[in-house]
């Protein structure tokens, strides 16, 4: 796996579904991965999403900061996470799974998402991170990396 | 200019101090309003689906019409298509969309219909609307013109965002358009939340245009979500349906259907919804929240989303459904039993007595397992008097006739 390139083992069907048909019609703004779903039909579309979500979930890092796990786990209690994502944050429909996937992607994406600079991006993710510190995201993505 | 670095300073410095206060941040729109007693409630918006549905894979033999009727899928293959709005020669229908951000082209060609794309990669360009041979195409941030679209599919179209004036805030503001028989552009802009107080004036409101953006008029206030509306085949006045809001619990507060009887009345959003419950969370306190509200004409299920209206004014259908509004309800989620996925008729006299609900077109919820499978969303007409059921879920329009085949 390569920094920054999200792990998609395991995400629900829907959630890849909807991630892959939006890269392709270039709303996602993801110049690369558009070149290569290109000619992608959604049947096959479909196919793999199912096939990735059946694939085992990546194991969570390693190495936990407890200080940093701590907070993380207090921020996505008050910014209620799991109605959406469920309480071991496998999520769930068109909501992605968030235990486990990597750090480093997971506080780019939030950070993007309160940013607006996340095209495609669903509007209501960005309300959801509206207010949360650079810091308490980067906390949030160390505690869900390693969320078991 | 040293001023002006200070004040920058100062908001710099506000900033930063607001977010070392660490207050919890606002629940995201659709959570706003959202009682401690609801915590715990795992109710999320539906999903929609975004990839194709072939005409063969519709569960056709789940739905239910009331006797002499028959329905097929007319057009397959418009992923998320919603309203749809005929051309002028009516061989072509224009379908908008809200996430996969396309506008579809239908082409009727008797026995079959072929569908091309006309624009993609915008924000929810959900109206469409055709007048004078363009295409009007409105997604949150956008207006663009299709002039002669009909005679060149591949022209490019004008933009005309500058002239309409779109406010920032996009919740709730994804379009349903239509021209009406003055030949304006009515337009809803929406709430901008589950509820609160908007932002600023130029929200939860109807406006019409003309069509080229100027002479911008507001036509009603008071609007939470009007996603459909229609002009009476009688009286000529505007007929819209409204969402309530969500998080009050499975009973409510009901969807509705309103009347139009002349400009500058207000529909009570946020403060009064349904037929006068004040709202517990902006009108806390305040008395008379629904004085001066002009109440619906009938309120139209919990959460059950109302979506297109059309007044029937066919000759295929029987009598009885002469200047009847057949009204799509997409469906709940903000609602442990699922309630609406269904078209339904409402009957009532000109000035919007007596009103009676029936169910016409069901079949797409299955209660027991509490779930559905398709979600209707706008109805049009066809010149034979046929109707055509747009199923935003599945991507797929439905024609439903009456009596023998004509061919």
């Amino acid at each position: 796996m390569t920094a920054g390139i999200p792990s998609i083992a395991a995400q629900p069907k829907i959630f890849t579904e909807n991630y892959l048909v939006m890269t392709r019609e270039g709303i996602r703004g993801n110049d690369a991965m558009q070149g290569l779903l290109k000619s992608v039909p959604d049947r096959e579309i479909v196919a793999l999403a199912v096939y990735f979500s059946k694939l085992t979930a990546r194991k969570p890092d390693g190495a936990v900061d407890k200080t940093l796990f701590a907070r993380g786990k207090q921020v996505a209690a008050q910014n209620r996470c799991a109605t959406c994502h469920e309480r071991d944050f496998r999520g769930r429909e068109q909501m992605p799974r968030l235990a486990g996937q990597r750090e480093d992607f997971l506080a780019e994406a939030m950070l993007a998402y309160r940013q607006y600079r996340r095209p495609g991006g669903d509007t209501l993710m960005a309300a959801a991170l509206y207010g949360i510190s650079e810091p308490d995201l980067k906390a949030l993505a160390h505690y869900l990396s390693r969320v078991k | 200019m040293i001023k002006f670095a200070f004040a920058t300073a100062t908001l710099a410095f506000s900033v930063s101090f607001a977010l070392a206060q660490d207050k919890p941040a606002p629940p995201p729109m659709w959570q706003q309003g959202r009682p401690a007693s609801l915590a715990d409630s795992k109710l999320a918006p539906n999903p929609g689906k975004m990839t194709e549905t072939q005409a063969s894979e519709v569960p056709l033999d789940k739905l239910k019409l009331p006797k002499g009727f028959k329905v097929e899928v007319w057009a397959a293959g418009l992923v998320g298509g919603r309203a749809m709005a005929f051309s002028d020669s009516g061989k072509k229908i224009y379908v908008g969309t809200r996430g996969i951000g396309r506008v579809y082209e239908v082409t009727d060609a008797g026995d079959k219909r072929t569908v091309r794309v006309v624009v993609d990669k915008l924000n929810q360009p959900s109206g469409v609307a055709f007048q004078g041979g363009s295409l009007y195409v409105m997604a949150i941030d956008k207006v663009l013109r299709y002039d002669g679209i009909e005679d060149k599919p591949s022209g490019a179209p004008v933009d005309m965002t500058k002239a309409f004036d779109l406010p920032p805030e996009q919740h709730h503001n994804w379009k349903y358009l239509a021209f009406g028989p003055d030949k304006k552009l009515y337009v809803p802009f929406g709430g901008p939340c589950n509820i609160c107080e908007p932002p600023t004036k130029e929200y939860a409101q109807l406006r019409r245009y003309n069509p080229d953006g100027t002479g911008k008029e507001v036509i009603a206030t008071g609007i939470r979500n009007t996603q459909g509306f229609d002009w009476h085949p009688k009286t000529g006045e505007i007929w819209f349906t409204d969402h309530g809001r969500d998080w009050l619990g499975d009973n409510g507060p009901e969807d509705e259907l309103n009347r139009i009887s002349k400009p500058g009345l207000f529909f009570g959003f946020p403060y009064c919804h349904a037929k006068g419950i004040p709202d517990p969370d902006v009108a806390k306190g305040k008395k008379d929240a629904c004085k001066d509200v002009t109440l619906p004409v009938t309120t139209m299920g919990p959460h059950a989303a109302v979506m297109g209206i059309k007044f029937y004014t066919g000759d295929m259908f029987p009598k009885e459904y002469q200047g009847v509004a057949f009204i799509a309800r997409k469906g709940s989620w903000n609602r442990t039993k699922k309630f609406g996925y269904d078209v339904v008729t409402v009957k009532a006299t000109a000035d919007g007595k007596n009103p009676k609900i029936t169910p016409f077109m069901t079949g797409f919820m299955d209660p027991k397992a509490n779930s559905f499978w398709g979600r209707p969303a706008y109805i049009s007409q066809l010149k034979d008097g046929s109707l055509l059921v747009s199923d935003e879920q599945l991507g797929v329009i439905y024609r439903i006739s009456y009596g023998a085949p004509k061919k």
